[in-house]
């Protein structure tokens, strides 16, 4: 037996107290210390020579989203999972974050994580949302911020014009690196095995999977009769701003400029209602919805094409006609197109895609009343001062009449 | 044998037991009103609409570290008033000290802290969104802290420091050397490297302040109250070794799958498995030192930390479990972690604290004391968690399963709903518990506590618990 049990005692546990500090220094050192050692090179290595930085007023909007808490319910972190990535993009890199003091990365999910949302909706969107989230979300839970408005949702206060400019950013770093920062990343990667790491890099993914495109190509919807479920659908999700009836007259479209469409004024082949479903509209509030089932999409599409209450085109006589044509060769082409399919020399420039009438045709009140007041919100001007009534008759005929042109059957058939 | 009042105050700070003790049941009843109210916000999420500083993301700041600082942080600075002269049979450095730390705690760091993430200044940070200013009186809080409590356990040599004191050392010194590291690092290190150090803090909060403080009371009041010595000291110390050597290295299990670099994320994993072994061995030498008092003990603090014992081992098998990356991919950023985190704070944590406070009530002679109200809180408490519990990691489960099915975001949050209900009509036996908790401890006759205490097993001078909770004396007895 030791003769002095005590002092061994006592030694022990100052050697253990000793251990006890190492242990907490070694924790700081292999979880805190060396993964910022390693994540500093990669972010060297990995990304690009210069990360812009925030604008003041986006630094300012960093500071509402931090003080709102919106990180406890919207994660700034995509993780290296399928799941993760089918729904919200590549995994974040370490590079993408190495301007954020401190991180956003947020410890639940209750609302989309945020790390991409760049440009997944609008800033008219964003404000309506922000002032009345359930007016968009009919299902939301996210608190209303009435404090960063006046009163209305059209009325952003500089804080909420603030946020919404931070969350332009959100993604921004990453893709206007790529897709030669892709390349850099994955060359620089040395992860030949990590498979993890290289996911990262699988194909362009580099922004929001569900971000509004300006794109005509979307996959055709299956064939769906099932209107019940389109209808559910369609109360779910659209109804807060293109309204019950689709009359666009839902909670939501107060601040949204240009306005939701007026489902029952028009008449949509399924492929426009495929083609905005999948893509949204760019430069308008609508997002892309092709995160849903495509066996929803075309359900939805089916019940949004049976609230159209536009009727066929009424015979017109022959100097109508020719006059429309000549009215719409002088004055439309340069953004609608020779043939009325939206892809005019200009339409180009434009900041979001003229109308194609082969897919959609609006009623002639509808058509006549956008030629005398344009279309609040987009490049469609008033033509009252250019042309006369009889002209803008003779015009809204004429276009009307692409869609039926371009269908071999009758729209009685198709709809 | 009783406990006369001249022999405990000589010793014991009774009144700064008594204040910490009131202190922590208001900021108690304070943090649970906002966690219920943001509780109710997700059900209305139009309530408090035109009130900025009720709204749900400040709220929540002020629920967490009103839990964590508040109630737990004074209900454990009441426990020490009446442990440490207890475990080292000296008073506490100063009377006047004990004063300014209770002033501080409360007027320096809870108020203005509450008050300022309210009032949107604040840092998005887990665990650590009370702003810079506020960050800065509570390390000073902990240095007066340490100034107060340590030199206590020095007077006497180390080797008859019982497994309390060495779990208040420990996390007197590593709260203090961990908090600025959670708190301010984050603000200087960018991104994904500054969330490896926010991840060592969300787990050290828990595991370097919550844990050892609340282990220490059940450690303390489990043999005070049976009067005789815990099954095994050298388990204990066992424990409490391999608790300091893999808490701290558990931080990165918050992110995994993340950028941060996979050795880090499997060697925070692995430790976290191991971690779930030390809390075996901990929980075995607790319930073992309590064989024989039944699931329900009749000594009310007793009842308190023997179920928050059961929590600690439900809640570390979770924990241990949930860092697996199999169970990780399915239940992380849910409600399922939600649950967890109200089991291990409200569950274990609080339970702990809770019988603390009553254990010590009963030791002051003039303090009021109503065993009916506390026996309601105990139950009313045990339903509510459990409940909670049950429900959110249901709910957790399936938000995981519909998030990696593809489903649309908006059908989770629809399909929550009534598990968030359930939730928030679990705030309703909590609120009544909390209140029952108060009222036990703030009504009733002064010395009932003393009464029962002397009517059961019998109240002893506390020259003859403390040298029982020293190994040396266990050695003695046995």
């Amino acid at each position: 037996m030791n003769p002095h049990p005590q002092r061994v005692l006592r030694m022990s546990y100052i050697v253990a107290s000793v251990a006890g500090v190492a242990f907490f220094v070694m924790s700081v050192a292999l979880l805190g210390w060396w993964p910022k050692r390693v994540l500093d090179e990669q972010t060297r290595a990995m990304g690009p020579p210069y990360v812009l930085p925030l604008s003041e007023s986006a630094r300012r909007g960093r500071v509402v989203y931090s003080r709102e808490g919106c990180a406890y319910c919207h994660t700034q972190q995509i993780r290296y999972l399928h799941s993760d990535m089918t729904r919200f993009g590549a995994p974040t890199l370490a590079w993408e974050t190495r301007l954020d003091y401190p991180h956003l990365w947020g410890t639940r999910r209750i609302g989309p994580d945020l790390t991409r949302a760049a440009f997944t909706r609008s800033a008219d969107w964003h404000f309506a949302h922000l002032f009345s989230p359930r007016a968009i979300v009919p299902a939301s839970v996210m608190p209303a911020y009435p404090a960063l408005f006046d009163g209305e949702p059209d009325r952003p206060r500089q804080e909420a014009r603030d946020l919404v400019a931070y969350l332009e950013t959100l993604g921004r770093a990453r893709e206007l690196a790529a897709p030669e920062g892709e390349a850099r990343a994955r060359e620089a990667c040395n992860c030949p095995d990590d498979e993890m790491a290289l996911m990262a890099f699988d194909g362009a993914l580099n922004t929001h999977p569900a971000r509004a495109r300006r794109t005509r190509e979307a996959p055709a919807l299956p064939r769906s009769e099932d209107l019940a479920r389109g209808r559910l659908l369609y109360g779910e999700h659209c109804a807060t701003c293109h309204g019950a009836t689709g009359q666009a007259d839902g909670p939501g479209i107060r601040g949204l400029s240009p306005a939701p469409a007026n489902l029952a004024e028009h008449e949509y082949s399924t492929e426009r209602v495929a083609e905005v479903l999948w893509n949204g509209v760019s430069g308008a509030a609508m997002p892309a919805w092709r995160d849903h089932p495509p066996a929803d999409l075309a359900a939805l599409a089916a019940a949004v094409r049976s609230m159209s209450r536009v009727q066929p085109n009424p015979p017109v006589p022959e100097t109508l006609v020719e006059l429309g044509a000549r009215v719409y060769r002088e004055n439309c082409v340069q953004c609608h197109g020779d043939e009325g399919g939206g892809d005019g020399a200009a339409a180009a420039q434009l900041p979001m895609a003229p109308t194609n009438f082969n897919r959609q045709r609006p009623s002639l009140d509808r058509t006549l009343r956008i030629l005398r007041n344009g279309i609040e919100g987009t490049p469609m001007a008033p033509w009252t001062s250019r042309l006369s009534d009889a002209e803008l008759i003779a015009v809204a005929h004429h276009v009307r009449g692409y869609y039926e042109r371009a269908s071999a059957v009758p729209s009685n058939i198709r709809r | 044998m009783g406990l006369s009042t001249g022999e405990s105050d000589r010793l014991v700070e009774t009144r700064l037991v008594h204040a910490h003790g009131i202190a922590a049941l208001v900021t108690l009843l304070v943090s649970a009103t906002f966690g219920i109210i943001v509780a109710l916000q997700l059900l209305w999420p139009e309530l408090g609409r035109d009130i900025a500083w009720l709204s749900w993301g400040r709220l929540r700041y002020a629920h967490t570290q009103g839990i964590m600082l508040g109630w737990l942080g004074n209900a454990f600075l009441a426990f020490l008033y009446h442990g440490v002269p207890i475990l080292t049979g000296r008073p506490v450095t100063s009377r006047t000290l004990g004063a300014w730390i209770f002033g501080l705690w409360n007027f320096a760091v809870m108020a203005p802290g509450w008050i300022l993430v309210l009032a949107g200044i604040s840092q998005p940070l887990e665990w650590a969104e009370f702003p810079l200013v506020v960050d800065a009186f509570v390390v000073l809080a902990l240095v007066l802290a340490a100034v107060q409590f340590l030199p206590c356990f020095f007077a006497r040599g180390i080797e008859s420091l019982y497994v309390s004191s060495w779990y208040i050392l420990g996390g007197l010194v590593f709260t203090l050397l961990s908090y600025p590291m959670g708190n301010i690092v984050p603000e200087m290190v960018a991104g994904a490297s500054g969330a490896a150090f926010s991840g060592l803090w969300i787990h050290d909060a828990v595991g370097l302040f919550v844990t050892p403080m609340a282990l220490a009371i059940i450690y303390f009041v489990i043999p005070a109250a049976l009067r005789r010595p815990i099954y095994s000291h050298f388990l204990s110390m066992l424990g409490f070794w391999l608790l300091f050597f893999l808490y701290p290295l558990n931080g990165t299990h918050h992110y995994v799958f993340s950028v941060i670099p996979m050795a880090a994320q499997v060697g925070a994993i692995a430790a976290s498995t191991l971690l779930g072994v030390d809390v075996l061995i901990v929980v075995a030498n607790l319930f073992l030192s309590m064989r024989g008092s039944g699931f329900v003990p009749r000594d009310l603090g007793l009842r308190f930390v023997g179920t928050g014992t059961f929590f600690y081992l439900i809640v570390s098998v979770q924990g241990a479990s949930q860092a697996q990356m199999a169970v990780n991919q399915a239940v992380h950023f849910t409600d399922w972690v939600v649950g967890h985190s109200h089991l291990a704070m409200l569950g274990f944590a609080s339970f702990a604290a809770a019988g603390g406070l009553v254990h010590a009530w009963q030791r002051i002679a003039w303090a009021r004391y109503n065993a009916r109200a506390l026996t309601w809180a105990y139950w009313l408490i045990t339903a509510g968690i459990v409940i909670m519990f049950v429900d959110l990691t249901i709910a957790g489960l399936i938000q995981g399963r519909m998030w990696a099915d593809g489903t649309p975001w908006i059908e989770s949050v629809r399909a929550t709903r009534p598990y968030w209900v359930v939730r928030a009509l679990s705030g309703i036996p909590l609120a009544g518990g909390f209140i029952a908790l108060l009222l036990g401890l703030t009504t009733g006759p002064r010395g009932a506590g003393l009464r029962e205490v002397e009517r059961s097993i019998g109240a002893e001078p506390i020259d003859e618990i403390g040298p029982r909770l020293a190994p040396a004396a266990a050695v003695e007895v046995s």
